[in-house]
């Protein structure tokens, strides 16, 4: 960025409300709305395009499981794995707890208790994720090696029940306002039929509130994908798929943990960081798409099913 | 019919019994969490522990540079959001009559938020510190926390702004004022809260964020007030990262959560703020 | 346009507001005590600002070559992939100290009757091809073979050693630290493991095991045999600067080179290499 590009710069900056005359409330306004529209694609294009060297390097062993930078080797598919793997042990634990919790909060009438709820929630969602991860090495990593009988508690399985309680609250509250959107009267005429809790959920209002719990699936699988700090703490860092593939006893490695032990290690320019980075953008690829979908999910309305 | 009624019954007695199963799970969740963070900090927290420096690599000493390394990056992250949110906001209210740019501008935002942390850090790397060869900087870290408290604030304050009533606009317009004095004496003050409200969210966030500044912002030790906007600090997060890697290490594990019970009731008094201002104003009708 | 006059704008600012005269120094974890320590001295005798940043041996030498900081930290050699890679700069290994890589050994194992192991014994355990500490008349446990990140100094020093290869593959690895300080938590949290660690970071818990040399002779990792070289994993530490080096950074170079350096060398349990 040189000096010229700056007096060019500023030069545009003056010309623009001479020339056109526009209000200068308008153009910043103007200018902001750009800006923030220019940073997303800032990013994506600046991760793209440092993913090339890696894409281009030919026999490099992308599609993969051997890690080793020396060796010219870079598999994406055992951290891929790993993220995949410890995505689907924390949905299976946080989303039948999150959904049967919502239930019960849902049901309760009292507005005044929902809002305390909610408000403990948001809090909960706030703990930022590198104290999980001190829970994660403190306690929870020991309690899981005692269990298993493990010499270590940094497993896949660790990793999985912390991103679990991490992505709880999110998924809990979101299904929550699904399930409280339903009318209230739906309730009331189902219950006045002589139906049971359970069948009035089955039968009326997981129907009306389904789009809704699959938009807070979606965004709750968006942030255990993109968890770091937490995960890797606790994880192992072993870059290889478990052994047998679906051991969560095993130590194993997620495409976040990798990126947060490696990423400080690699030279910028070499093809190994170049590797690191077309994980990096693999990874974003799928959080914003299940973040769109989620939000496609979560804006509409019950009565459009 | 006797049995399909039992059985009926079976279902709803199991289905009563695992809601409040689940309850009970998450409240023993929430309390193990809170509890331990609380009782294993508050014996490490004092006010000697916020104010001195820490030494012997964080194991005793305090955490006061730590402190104030975290406070000053997310406040000039939050003095660099601001103007763009509000323009952003403002945009998107009062000025752009497209749909498919609100499309675009709300999508754009989406993503913003979806991006993993950890992928801002890595930009933060690519962009700033090596191509535009800043180096470790805490304020490259400020842009960052900036870039990704953007939705938060954006969001927060376009939705209050929505939600002033029409009238207000139709009035102003009534009396002959311009669309810019109608954003500046009607837009702006009514729609403060929501900035405010945004903001503090967003700082709340920001505080806790490691992925983010590890790579771009931050220094082990050795770090005070720094005397230009290309030096590292340390902060909060980082320093727990440090010290969590030494967890058998009894007084390390104690200062990590000293370190960790200030961070959390600092993201708990932001938040905790916008929960006050956002049920107060809701208690007033706005909103 | 608007994007390009706030980068423009930011960059103007970041380049008016260039940094005092701090020295900079990133790396090895192994070595960073010792330079911690010297650098606190350094501080308050001088008012120079030291900033010491942790990362491994691979980022300090990456950040010194991107010219990010002034001195690199590293407990292993420079490679010559490393300076092949930045052919144009010239750089300066200094040793500030003297360290060994100790094959490390949960209590536990030690307390059962495994002191001393061959070379060619280790190598077994991290290719995966023993398993089991009764192999070695130890407990009849499955061995906990804990690791290292790849550019971590000290396991290029133990792999070199070991496996013949700094960069080897170990399938027999189980679990892979950062930082010493990572490896010996785990270490101490095990109670079958064997890693690797700095003799400065031995201890009750986490006990170093002695070597057998081909002719039987029995190493053990005491000061002495490190000082005299005797033990086969035995290292420097380096601090490595480029050619362009700033004045405030020769001048901390120099310090830890110094007396005031070389007791923080000594006192964070490693050997000096001046008297």
């Amino acid at each position: 960025m040189s000096a010229t590009s700056a007096l060019k710069a500023k030069a545009l900056l003056k010309a623009k409300p001479a020339s056109k005359r526009r209000d200068a409330t308008k153009a910043y306004c103007q200018g902001s709305a750009v800006l923030s529209i220019v940073i997303v694609s800032v990013i994506l294009l600046t991760l793209l395009i440092q993913s090339l060297p890696v894409l281009m390097s030919g026999d490099n062993g992308l599609i993969g499981t051997q890690w080793n930078p020396d060796e010219g080797q870079f598999g994406i598919i055992a951290p891929l794995f790993g993220s995949v793997f410890v995505m689907i042990i924390a949905t299976v634990i946080a989303f039948p707890i999150g959904l049967l919790t919502a239930i019960y909060i849902s049901e309760t009438r009292s507005s005044k208790l929902r809002r305390l709820i909610k408000s403990i929630l948001e809090l909960l969602a706030g703990i930022p994720s590198i104290v999980y991860g001190l829970i994660g090495v403190a306690y929870l990593n020991i309690w899981v090696a005692d269990l298993f009988d493990l010499q270590s508690g940094r497993i896949i399985l660790t990793a999985g029940i912390l991103l679990g309680i991490m992505i709880l609250p999110t998924f809990l509250t979101l299904t929550e306002d699904a399930l409280s959107a339903v009318p209230q009267r739906y309730r009331e005429n189902a219950k006045s039929l002589g139906m049971y809790r359970h069948e009035v959920f089955k039968d009326i209002i997981f129907p009306q509130a389904k789009v809704g719990i699959a938009g807070a699936g979606l965004l709750a699988l968006g942030r255990a994908l993109g968890e770091t700090m937490a995960v890797m703490l606790v994880i192992g860092s072993l870059d290889r798929l478990p052994s047998p593939l679906f051991n969560p006893l095993s130590s194993g490695q997620t495409i976040t943990s990798k990126l947060g032990r490696e990423v400080g290690e690699s030279a910028f320019g070499s093809v190994h960081f170049s590797a690191l980075v077309f994980m990096s953008f693999i990874l974003v690829s799928i959080t914003i798409a299940l973040t769109i979908l989620s939000h496609y999910f979560l804006t509409r309305k019950p009565s459009d099913v | 019919m006797f049995k399909i009624k039992n059985r009926r019954h079976f279902y709803e007695q199991s289905f009563a019994f695992a809601s409040r199963l689940s309850l009970i799970i998450c409240a023993g969740v929430l309390l193990f969490l809170l509890g331990s963070i609380f009782i294993q900090g508050i014996s490490a927290l004092s006010l000697e522990f916020l104010f001195t420096p820490s030494s012997s690599f964080g194991k005793s000493g305090g955490i006061f540079y730590q402190l104030f390394g975290s406070l000053l990056m997310v406040l000039v992250a939050a003095l660099l959001v601001l103007p763009l949110a509000l323009g952003t906001a403002l945009f998107r209210n009062s000025y752009n009559k497209n749909s498919a740019i609100a499309h675009i501008m709300d999508q754009s935002l989406y993503a913003l938020n979806a991006i993993p942390s950890v992928t801002y850090g890595i930009f933060g790397l690519i962009f700033f510190v090596n191509l535009l060869n800043t180096g470790i900087s805490w304020f490259v870290g400020s842009i960052i926390l900036a870039i990704m408290m953007l939705p938060t604030v954006t969001l927060s304050t376009y939705q209050a702004m929505a939600a002033i009533p029409k009238i207000y606009h139709e009035n102003a317009a009534a009396l002959g004022l311009t669309r810019t004095e109608i954003v500046r004496r009607v837009t702006l003050p009514q729609s403060f809260h929501g900035v405010v409200t945004g903001l503090l969210i967003g700082l709340s966030r920001a505080i806790g964020e490691t992925a983010p500044i590890m790579f771009i912002a931050t220094a082990f030790s050795g770090v005070s007030v720094p005397q230009s906007l290309v030096e590292p600090v340390s902060t909060l997060p980082t320093h727990i990262l440090e010290l969590a890697q030494q967890s058998t290490d009894p007084q390390a594990l104690q200062n990590a959560w000293g370190a960790s019970l200030t961070l959390v009731l600092l993201a708990a008094t932001f938040s905790g703020l916008a929960l006050f201002l956002r049920s107060r104003l809701n208690s007033e009708g706005h909103q | 346009m608007y994007k390009q006059s706030v980068f423009a704008l930011s960059a103007l600012i970041l380049a008016a507001c260039s940094a005092p005269e701090a020295v900079n120094v990133s790396g090895s974890s192994t070595v960073l005590p010792a330079v911690s320590l010297a650098a606190d001295q350094f501080v308050a005798e001088t008012g120079t600002t030291v900033v010491v940043n942790a990362g491994g041996s691979g980022s300090g030498f990456n950040q010194l070559a991107e010219g990010q900081t002034d001195i690199g930290m590293m407990s292993r050699d420079i490679t010559d992939s490393e300076l092949e890679r930045f052919k144009t700069i010239d750089f300066k290994r200094i040793a500030i100290g003297r360290d060994a890589v100790v094959p490390t050994i949960s209590s536990e194992i030690y307390e059962a009757g495994v002191k001393a192991l061959t070379l060619a014994q280790i190598a077994d355990i991290y290719s995966g091809r023993v398993d089991n500490w009764a192999e070695f008349g130890g407990p009849d446990r499955a061995i906990f073979a804990v690791d290292k990140e790849a550019s971590r100094g000290t396991r290029q020093i133990f792999m070199g050693v070991v496996m013949g290869n700094p960069k080897a593959k170990t399938p027999g690895t189980d679990l892979v630290t950062g930082s010493n300080n990572e490896e010996q938590t785990a270490l101490t949290q095990s109670d079958s493991g064997i890693g690797m660690l700095s003799f400065a970071w031995l201890n009750e818990d986490v006990k170093g095991l002695s070597i057998i040399l081909d002719n039987g002779q029995v190493v053990e990792p005491s000061l002495e045999n490190i000082q005299n070289g005797s033990f086969p994993f035995v290292r420097d530490l380096l601090v490595i600067t480029r050619g362009d080096i700033k004045p405030p950074a020769q001048k901390f170079v120099d310090y830890l080179l110094g007396p005031e350096g070389q007791k923080a060398v000594e006192e964070s349990g490693y050997i000096k290499v001046s008297e």
